[in-house]
């Protein structure tokens, strides 16, 4: 079983908001769809989702046309659950009620209420809302009302979980606990869940594999590992690793910076980024000494960050961010020598 | 410096106190004074004529029969505009809405210009046997009511409509709800509390509505309370003050006791707060179903207003009344009288004098109290906003016999021009107060606080920074007050005298005299005089708005014309 999406695009009016976007996505994977606002992963979303109509392209569960253009399957016979950032819960409706919703239709009127309620409580239950079974949205925290909008997703044990940044409009300290709750519920379900974000953090924590896209665009697509290790375009790597990008020639596995007579060895930045003379590093990956062979700079600014130090050091006019361990400590204006740490593999 | 400020609250509530309350209290007074003494004989009187007791039955059927007609048809468009994918939007807004610029009894009198005994419409309905429709019957004023309130009802709905978040309805259509199922399950259960509060007001609007009874309902002999009250006050007799302000006092309990009620119904709803209107469409239609769903609509509605004010303007070159349309029966006799006659000039001169004033006047204190109100803390301003809703709430004819009983113990005022214009004040201050408080309110008070650091004045301040940014938004919401003071009737029809008579009065003696061309004639002089002035405040905004001052929410909402702007402003103030 899979959701195929074949050449997908979507235009307003002379928008292009999706262009040529192809997937396949496995049974029960968790695929994070990564980019900056703008760069419709939400509208790959609706168009999964059913909400829009596509301009060209398809998409496909199994053998069953989802969306074209010319064929739409209206979204409450899609068999799927969707979280929204906004949470999206109705005002007028208790908790249970909300959870108790997608069992009134049709589709579920011989089911019998005994096991309508069995299956309520232990949505409820899954989410830690039983005690708050009769609360109405407004008496509830932001946490919790995400909670009530995952429970009314997966009470009828939707084939596919759309997830619209649902952690975004929560605080820095709730967000990674809710985390874990979201992998649990994809454990729990094995639901395939379609989870559009902008923060790396989130997706590189969770997904199975991710979907890095810019201005309507696939940039990359990979598991976690590939993606943070491996950029193969410079927008991914500055994106999502925060990688600086430095400009000079390649030989071989040989890289020469361009203001520099720096020379670094390197075998696993892919061909792309080379033909673009380009050389990725993390910011953990550089070395701040006084002197040495590497890419002189000055310290224009210093973040303590508790177990590490962030500087932006100017080289030559070039930014370049560099993490470094507290004992490594330089002042503003200290000139530097950027190397590059030995890979320990 | 805390003594000045204490006298001058206690002056303002005793201002207050002298032109909104004692009114009423005198009134209630009235209603309870029998012979030398006080006591409820009048109630009972009251109760004994059978003619009460129909008055009451006709106003309330008149009262919920018309006002479920402008719910269901306000509450459709209100869904067809705020969700559907048609084009001409604007075209319908303003067909649907121009009811609430035109006064009732225009309106009333162009669809009696339609559906006169032997006029086209009933010659054709004759041919198809379904009888001449009469429109001075219990149904002629239930349709004509119900067509001038479809403007409340709509535009309480329409913006609720816009503000229900779009993933509400997703969540639903997520959860198994077809797109009908959910308009139905999470839309209009989302908006219930809005349509209902909009069919309060229309409900409260036909209490309170004199003409369209008058105009309608006194030639049949058919009595509601307002016209009712009217006809006790102006005929003559030992009590007759008295049983006219015994029924008003009943008329009020009710009206104050709906208005009640809306508001703890509004207070009660759980809605998501302040959500920015979305104005994208939801349902989409393919290109045939939409071109006809357009079509009926704008059809509905040109035949609901449009029609009926074309037939009128026609019927008001017509020589004779009531004759077929032909060449020989054209004239401009109408028209001539119109622009001749002294009383009319003195009626048009009368209203725009009214009307000018009585906005100046409530642009000023509205202002001020909203001012006081958001920035500085008192009892004066809060007595007054009650007082100021307490006058809006209760029926005009109402408050028109409550000013006579008041200022005619001062001298000098009842029989002048003067009365009109505390009756005009007392009656529309509301509405500006709350239309400058919404003005008022996009201000940041930071503003204020950068103007103070920035060294300037109180006065720089207001020249510089207030005045502009309040400028245009004021003046939107005095439009409302502007045209219902130029059009008005209820108050001057018991208030003017023989020199004072107002527009919207001098239009009811003409019809009541059977001068029909006439009052046809008039009728189109006062839609375009209305046209004209909603054109000059139009312009007004734009040419103050348009060039640099923008208020912080104007800039977030872009382009709005100001067209938009006026409407939301009229809705402000209704609510």
């Amino acid at each position: 079983m899979s959701l195929r999406i074949t050449h997908l695009s979507k235009l307003y009016g002379k928008n292009i908001a999706l262009s040529d976007v192809s997937i396949e996505i496995g049974d029960g994977e968790f695929l994070c769809i990564l980019g900056p606002s703008g760069c419709g992963k939400t509208t790959l979303l609706r168009l999964a989702g059913g909400f829009e109509t596509p301009s060209s392209g398809s998409i496909l569960l199994n053998d069953t046309l989802y969306s074209s253009p010319e064929q739409c399957l209206p979204v409450e016979r899609r068999n799927l659950g969707m979280v929204f950032q906004s949470f999206a819960l109705w005002p007028n409706m208790t908790v249970r009620q909300h959870a108790e919703f997608p069992l009134l239709r049709k589709k579920y009127a011989r089911m019998d209420a005994a096991e309508k309620n069995r299956l309520i409580d232990q949505a409820l239950e899954s989410v830690g809302l039983s005690t708050l079974s009769d609360r109405y949205p407004d008496e509830l925290s932001g946490g919790q009302k995400q909670r009530v909008a995952l429970a009314r997703a997966i009470i009828t044990r939707p084939k596919i979980l759309l997830m619209d940044e649902p952690l975004s409009a929560l605080d820095a300290e709730l967000k990674i606990s809710m985390r874990k709750e979201i992998q649990d519920i994809h454990r729990m379900t094995g639901a395939t869940i379609l989870y559009v974000t902008h923060d790396q953090n989130e997706a590189l924590a969770m997904a199975d594999r991710m979907m890095i896209m810019k201005n309507g665009r696939v940039e990359q697509i990979g598991t976690p590992e590939e993606i943070y290790l491996h950029p193969r375009t410079a927008f991914t790597a500055a994106f999502v690793g925060k990688y600086n990008l430095l400009r000079g020639i390649w030989d071989h596995d040989r890289f020469y910076e361009e203001s520099s007579n720096a020379c670094f060895h390197d075998r696993t930045t892919c061909s792309e980024l080379k033909e673009q003379n380009l050389f990725p590093v993390r910011p953990d990956q550089f070395r701040i000494v006084k002197q040495g062979d590497g890419i002189e700079g000055k310290i224009t600014n210093r973040q303590y960050c508790g177990r590490e130090i962030h500087y932006s050091v100017d080289c030559s006019g070039r930014p370049v961010t560099v993490y470094a361990p507290v004992r490594e400590d330089y002042d503003l204006n200290d000139t530097v020598v950027l190397i590059k740490k030995e890979e320990t593999d | 410096m805390k003594k000045r400020n204490l006298l001058y609250q206690a002056l303002g509530c005793a201002a207050v106190v002298f032109l909104f309350l004692v009114p009423l209290f005198r009134l209630v007074l009235m209603s309870l004074s029998q012979g030398g003494g006080y006591g409820f004989g009048n109630y009972a009187a009251l109760f004994e004529d059978s003619r009460t007791i129909r008055a009451i039955g006709n106003t309330v059927v008149i009262a919920l029969v018309s006002t479920l007609l402008s719910t269901a048809l306000g509450v459709l468009f209100a869904f067809l505009n705020a969700y559907w994918n048609l084009k001409r939007k604007k075209l319908l807004e303003l067909l649907v809405l121009a009811p609430f610029i035109i006064p009732s009894y225009v309106i009333t009198i162009s669809w009696t210009s339609v559906l006169t005994g032997s006029g086209e419409l009933n010659r054709v309905l004759r041919l198809l046997h379904l009888g001449p429709v009469n429109l001075y019957s219990l149904g002629g004023i239930i349709f004509v009511l119900g067509i001038c309130n479809i403007p409340l009802v709509y535009l309480t709905t329409v913006n609720t409509l816009r503000k229900i978040p779009r993933e509400l309805e997703w969540a639903a259509r997520a959860a198994g709800c077809g797109r009908w199922e959910t308009l139905f399950r999470i839309d209009l259960v989302q908006a219930a509390p809005a349509i209902l509060g909009g069919s309060v007001l229309a409900f409260l609007s036909c209490m309170d509505n004199f003409s369209v009874p008058a105009f309608l309902g006194i030639p049949a002999s058919i009595p509601v309370l307002s016209t009712y009250i009217y006809e006790k006050a102006i005929g003559f007799g030992p009590d007759s003050f008295s049983l006219a302000s015994a029924l008003s006092v009943l008329l009020s309990v009710v009206a104050v006791a709906g208005s009640l009620t809306m508001t703890a119904f509004a207070g009660k709803s759980r809605q998501t707060d302040s959500i920015r209107p979305d104005f994208s469409a939801r349902i989409f239609l393919n290109q045939t179903a939409r071109r006809r769903v357009e079509w009926i609509g704008i059809t509905v509605f040109l035949l609901l207003d449009l029609v009926p004010l074309l037939n009128m303007t026609a019927a008001s070159f017509q020589k004779i009344y009531g004759q077929r349309f032909s060449p020989a029966n054209l004239s401009f006799q109408n028209y001539r009288f119109l622009f001749t006659n002294s009383g009319v000039l003195n009626a048009v001169c009368n209203s725009l004098f009214l009307s000018l004033t009585t906005c100046a006047v409530c642009i000023l204190i509205g202002t001020a109290a909203a001012y006081q109100k958001l920035r500085g803390k008192g009892a004066a301003v809060r007595l007054l906003e009650f007082c100021a809703s307490l006058t809006y709430a209760i029926p005009g004819i109402v408050l028109a016999l409550a000013m006579i009983f008041h200022w005619s113990k001062i001298p000098g005022v009842y029989g002048s021009i003067w009365i009109l214009i505390a009756a005009y004040l007392t009656r529309y201050l509301i509405l500006q107060i709350k239309g400058s408080t919404a003005a008022m309110l996009c201000i940041h008070p930071s503003l204020e606080e950068a103007a103070h650091v920035a060294g300037g004045g109180k006065i720089r301040m207001w020249k510089k920074i207030l005045t502009p940014l309040l400028f245009r938004q004021t003046l939107s919401s005095s439009l409302l007050i502007f045209v219902s003071s130029l059009t008005e009737m209820t108050l001057s029809s018991i208030l003017a005298s023989a020199g004072t008579k107002t527009i919207g009065l001098t239009v009811f003696n003409f019809q009541q005299s059977g001068d029909y061309n006439i009052a046809y004639a008039f009728s189109v002089l006062i839609v375009i005089l209305i046209l004209f002035g909603y054109g000059l405040i139009q312009y007004g905004c734009r040419e103050s708005g348009g060039k640099k001052e923008r208020s912080p929410e104007h800039d977030a909402e872009g382009t709005r014309s100001s067209h938009k702007d006026a409407l939301k402003r009229m809705e402000e103030s209704i609510l």
